[in-house]
């Protein structure tokens, strides 16, 4: 009996592994092209394995575009809106989760109506906002719009969170003369701590990963990578090279950092669904 | 019960309700305003009444679309929903290095869905294009340009949702896989005792007590794939001849090219009400039985 389980158990090993090398195929397709010779990427025909390794294409991916400074944007509109939208998102979901007013559960319906706006829909309002702002190709107006579109998710994320910390706690700190920041800050957030590095996480990815938003509202300042990236779809065969090169260098961060934070993302994404 | 004081409360909530308000409440309303209204050229409009509305449901502009849209959330949603099952079946066992392959599964989702439509464009072209050499390899096709998956109006939808599902089936994957870890073991065991098969074990045991994972899953799947933008204008951008062209592609395309606000606006807001009647009705059958439990 115990040998049988074994080998079954190795049997879904292997298999296990075979799925995800499939998989993971046109990932590893791309990072491929990215270290063949310029003129191998689009070779008729097209091989997967490059004939000789090659850092062209990184080398001319830098000579095409400012890589760093569009990195740059992109890593700084992710941080700052990240921050704006956790810090606002989880107070503004603390008020409602713990002011027991019946307003709160029109309030939390329109928290999840707004995580469900399609973003390619409002974009052009959001367009004319930020011109009307004057912050059109500014990296604030990208930061603005980012936390904005995000917000939605921390607030549903906290909000699950909130619901399971007794009143009582608040309570407690109130006794004991604390304010309500400080209660807040001091005793609420610790306990939520994965609720907090889940929303978090997720909304870097998003403000990382954004594309519409950025193409449209920056152009030659405030330019993210991924609007940087696209640029090569329009192009001659002979910028796919850099085109993956670019699209490697851009996914393998976001990639490095789900490997460490698979417990959040897990959780940020299971959250509600199943039950312990 | 208030412990807070109702200032307090406002002041924390304010901040974060006026950026949403601002961004995303805001443009809506501005959207149904001009859904009203017909612009002409030089920005200056008439008022249509609902005129906008009905030509979206009755004008191939907004019903392919629609059509489009429908069809890839079908395919899409139910190929992740199989083959995530599948997945999930697979790799629920704990052996040495399971976390390490559950992981590199995951990464898919990890990816910007542009990139990710850069990738498919890439490996679907027709005469560079690796997908086709391998098929020719294999010898299901004749030549590389047998097919011409981004290019021919029978294709390029089909296209789209083989990029789409490669990114998100490990997001089913994961949500069946927590729901089967979350499953009473004593169950299986009696069953296996009983002698029930493998097949039976799957179907008439695991499925039926996923379910509530499974339409919480199924419900954010379906809506962020009737939301795909990325990937689309990416690989196609909604052709050829609109055949690829889904409602978040139309809509954008109808405001910044065709420069149609009124209609487009209209579009959208028909588009967003959709979106939330449908979760609110999905909310209102998963959140009822919940809060009468509590």
């Amino acid at each position: 009996m115990e040998n049988k389980k074994g080998i079954h158990t190795k049997v879904i090993a292997i298999i296990s592994a075979v799925f995800t090398i499939f998989w993971l195929f046109p990932y590893l397709y791309l990072i491929s092209s990215s270290f063949k010779p310029g003129s191998e990427v689009v070779s008729i025909p097209a091989k997967f394995f490059p004939k000789i390794l090659s850092v062209e294409n990184f080398i001319d991916l830098f000579e095409r575009l400012p890589v760093l400074q569009y990195i740059g944007n992109s890593l700084f509109a992710t941080l700052c809106s990240t921050v704006i939208a956790v810090v606002l998102g989880a107070l503004a979901a603390y008020a409602i989760q713990r002011s027991g007013a019946k307003l709160a559960i029109l309030l939390i319906v329109l928290v999840l109506c707004l995580k469900m706006i399609p973003t390619s829909s409002i974009a052009v309002p959001i367009y004319e906002l930020i011109t009307g702002m004057g912050l059109y190709d500014k990296k604030i107006g990208l930061i603005v719009v980012y936390a904005a579109i995000n917000m939605p998710f921390v607030m549903w994320t906290m909000l699950g969170f909130y619901e399971g910390i007794p009143s009582t706690l608040d309570e407690a700190a109130y006794v004991d003369g604390a304010s309500s920041l400080r209660t807040f800050i001091s005793i609420i957030l610790p306990i939520c701590k994965p609720g907090i590095a889940t929303a978090s996480i997720f909304t870097l990815f998003l403000a990382w990963n954004d594309f519409l938003m950025s193409l449209l509202l920056t152009s030659t300042n405030a330019k993210t990578f991924t609007v940087g990236l696209s640029e090569f779809l329009s192009a001659y065969s002979m910028d796919l090279g850099p085109m993956c090169a670019g699209a490697l260098i851009f996914s393998l961060p976001v990639i490095v950092l789900s490997l460490f934070a698979q417990r959040y993302i897990v959780q940020g994404m299971t959250a509600g669904a199943v039950k312990g | 019960m208030r412990l807070i004081s109702k200032r307090t409360l406002i002041a924390f909530f304010l901040p974060g309700a006026l950026f949403m308000g601002v961004f995303l409440i805001y443009p809506i309303f501005k959207m149904a305003y001009d859904s009203l209204f017909v612009f002409d050229l030089t920005g200056v409009g008439e008022f249509v009444g609902f005129d906008n509305f009905i030509k979206a449901f009755t004008d191939e502009s907004f019903l392919q679309p629609l059509k489009n849209t429908l069809m890839y959330i079908g395919i899409a949603v139910s190929v992740e929903l199989v083959f995530g099952t599948i997945f999930a079946l697979i790799f629920e066992s704990n052996y040495k290095g399971s976390k390490v392959v559950r992981s590199l599964m995951m990464t898919p989702l990890m990816i910007a869905p542009l990139v990710a439509g850069l990738i498919w464009k890439l490996m679907l072209s027709a005469q560079f294009g690796i997908i086709n050499q391998l098929l020719v390899n294999i010898g299901i096709l004749e030549n590389t340009s047998s097919i011409l998956w981004l290019a021919d109006e029978r294709w390029a939808l089909l296209s789209c949702c083989l990029a789409d599902i490669w990114l998100t089936t490990p997001y089913m994957m994961l949500m069946i896989l927590a729901g089967l870890q979350g499953l009473d073991g004593s169950m299986l065991e009696a069953a296996r005792v009983d002698g029930a098969n493998i097949l039976q074990q799957v179907f008439s045991i695991k499925m039926p007590n996923i379910k509530p994972v499974l339409l919480t899953a199924l419900s954010v799947r379906i809506i962020d794939a009737a939301r795909t933008f990325d990937i689309v204008w990416a690989m196609t951008q909604g052709g050829p001849n609109g055949s690829s062209e889904l409602l978040s592609t139309v809509i954008y395309k109808t405001l910044t090219r065709y420069n149609k606000v009124g209609y487009a606006s209209a579009m959208a807001i028909i588009f967003i009400i959709v979106l939330v009647v449908f979760t609110l009705v999905i909310m209102q059958s998963l959140w009822n039985p919940k809060k009468k439990n509590a």
